[in-house]
């Protein structure tokens, strides 16, 4: 059965130090936990990629179509001509279609931050509730016993205050 | 003194943030009973008193068919300005001072938003009937008219509280977190539920970071059109007075103004009754000064504008309009305006007055007041004198509709003090990030 070892640490110079040593041991990807966004993770860890531009990108582009087909095709259906002007006019329409852009635009941000941070936790997930006040955790999975050891030495010898073996489902 | 005191720990951050939210004084029951109670006595009951009367009970009439109740709802559309556009802005400028101050801010946009609509719905009479605005298939045939700019407006209010609901939400994720493992009862299952499994892992992190950002790009340009679009409201019409290119510029700019001012009050408030002394501090009064006055002074410049292009517009129906503004029947409330929003704004060019809580206090609400006296001119002087001198007349709000005005104050004030008790109210995460890192300052201490 796999655990994770997690080391505890007072400050994110060593956490993110940590993190790049178990890396280099060819520990699965290793995870940071933070009170606050630490600098220079990218650095360490790898680049990260985020799909979140392509959400906001399409539902922008989605918006902006649907709103201006709400409005012209309402202007189509329900024909209320006035003083001889176009039944489909620009300058008013375009306002309906940069609304609609935008209100899709950030719903689906919100849809591609759900995603992608894998939001909302369905089970529980390995956490140590000090990271959300003053300390810096680096987590992670281990299969074995030696394999623990191995981590937990290595979250020691880089500085950590405390390292704890947590099971998955715990 | 905050000087004189150890430096701020990170825990000292949660447990002063914990503490506003679980331990409730005296004083606040106090005042969450006199404001539910003022909404109710002062908003709540002469609303269901025009709505059983009908819409006659207001003083509204021919030829001014709107009144205070559309001036409330541009200045609360106003006041909701700086909360969520200020933060956007200063989120992508990277300004440090924002991060003390800006969910409240925030807060202030989403209930100025949600008392704007209120309006609305008082003033059309028979609110019953709203839903008519929406387009959706019904058996009278009946959609709406997208030329309208009232419509252009339900959308961009819809859009903007939409989306200040997820700007602020967004940003407290990690804060509800933090909240959530130091909680119990109800106030867990909440937290639980409203962080959503937050941990605070370097990929959440990253997420959050490109999330939020986009949503501050999108927000941005959707700011300045609302307000844009409620102009519109009045400039698409002919009325002399209200036909004016310059209205979408001047809304903005009066809007981010009076919201900026009511961002001083409410960060006066929370400063001195939720013991945030050592989080909001002189420095962010001194910027939040040099803002004010920068818009003042703007805010000067277009209503000397309006002035000169309607003088310079040549007709007679925009010098009448002109000559009543400034020496008729509301001649006194115009010169009001000028004094609270345009003279006494410039003192603020100096520093001492700017790093000074109570004054900054008087002033940011004697802005507020100019403001509401603003948007109550622009609606009452110009329908007063429209083209022909037999259709002029004199509007005077009438009991209901001043009872209605103070209890939308009222419910502003109940929304926010429950807010105060559930969000909190200045973020966690973000002051962390201004304080020095945990080991640099063990360090520094120790050399």
């Amino acid at each position: 059965m796999s655990s994770n070892a997690l080391g505890l640490f007072g400050d994110p110079v060593s956490a993110l130090a940590a993190a790049g040593t178990l890396k280099d041991a060819g520990f699965a990807r290793p995870e940071l936990m933070s009170p606050i966004p630490i600098h220079g993770v990218e650095e360490v860890l790898g680049p990260k990629k985020s799909v979140i531009r392509r959400f906001t990108l399409f539902g922008a582009i989605f918006g902006g179509l649907g709103g201006f087909a709400l409005a012209a095709g309402t202007a189509v259906l329900y024909v209320h001509p006035t003083g001889g002007r176009p039944i489909i006019t620009f300058p008013p329409f375009l306002i309906i279609t940069y609304e609609m852009t935008i209100l899709f635009g950030i719903l689906a941000t919100v849809l591609g931050f759900l995603i992608s941070a894998r939001f909302p936790a369905i089970r529980e997930r390995v956490y140590a509730p000090e990271t959300a006040v003053d300390k810096f955790a680096v987590t992670v999975t281990c299969d074995n016993e030696d394999t623990f050891s191995r981590a937990a030495a290595i979250l020691r010898a880089a500085g950590a205050e405390e390292v704890r073996n947590i099971r998955e489902g715990e | 003194m905050p000087t004189e005191e150890k430096p701020l720990q990170f825990a000292d951050v949660n447990n002063d943030i914990v503490r506003s939210l679980v331990v409730t004084g005296r004083n606040y029951y106090i005042t969450l009973g006199i404001a539910m109670f003022v909404a109710l006595a002062c908003f709540f009951f002469p609303w269901f008193y025009q709505l059983y009367y009908g819409i006659g009970a207001a003083g509204m009439n021919h030829p001014t068919v709107w009144g205070t109740y559309l001036a409330s709802f541009i200045f609360w559309i106003g006041l909701s300005h700086s909360g969520t556009l200020l933060s956007c802005v200063l989120h992508i400028t990277n300004s440090e001072w924002r991060k003390a101050m800006y969910r409240s801010a925030e807060a202030m946009t989403l209930f100025s938003l949600l008392v704007a609509a209120t309006m609305v719905m008082v003033h059309v009479g028979r609110p019953w009937f709203i839903h008519w605005a929406a387009p959706y298939p019904n058996q009278m045939g009946l959609w709406p008219n997208f030329k309208s700019p009232l419509l252009f407006d339900v959308m961009a209010i819809t859009t903007y509280l939409t989306g200040s609901l997820i700007f602020i939400y967004m940003g407290s994720i990690p804060d509800f977190a933090a909240v959530r493992d130091r909680t119990s009862g109800w106030r867990r299952h909440l937290y639980v539920l409203l962080s959503l499994g937050w941990r605070g892992t370097d990929t959440e992190w990253h997420r959050l970071g490109w999330a939020y950002t986009f949503l501050a790009v999108l927000i941005i340009p959707l700011a300045v059109s609302v307000h844009s679009i409620v102009s519109w409201d009045f400039a698409m019409s002919i009325v002399p007075g209200l036909h004016q290119t310059i209205f979408a510029p001047y809304f903005v700019v009066g809007a981010i103004y009076s919201g900026t001012a009511g961002i001083v009050t409410v960060m006066f408030v929370l400063r001195k009754y939720m013991n945030f002394e050592h989080l909001i501090t002189q420095l962010h009064f001194d910027n939040l000064g040099k803002l004010l006055l920068f818009l003042s002074l703007l805010w000067t410049y277009i209503n000397m504008l309006e002035l000169f292009t309607g003088w310079y517009s040549g007709t007679s129906a925009e010098y009448e309009q002109i000559k009543y503004k400034l020496t008729g029947f509301y001649a006194p409330l115009y010169w009001e305006m000028i004094l609270f929003c345009a003279v006494a704004p410039l003192l603020m060019f100096s520093t001492k007055f700017r790093t000074s809580f109570v004054p900054m206090l008087v002033l940011s609400i004697a802005i507020n007041i100019g403001m509401y006296t603003e948007r109550f001119l622009i609606i009452a002087t110009t329908l007063s004198r429209q083209y022909l001198p037999d259709a002029w007349g004199v509007y005077v709000p009438s009991l209901v509709e001043i009872s209605i005005l103070v209890g939308s104050l009222a419910v502003f004030v109940t929304l926010f003090l429950i807010f105060v008790k559930i969000f909190p109210s200045v973020s966690i995460y973000e002051v962390k990030e201004t304080m020095p890192q945990p080991r640099k300052r063990e360090a520094s201490l120790e050399s």
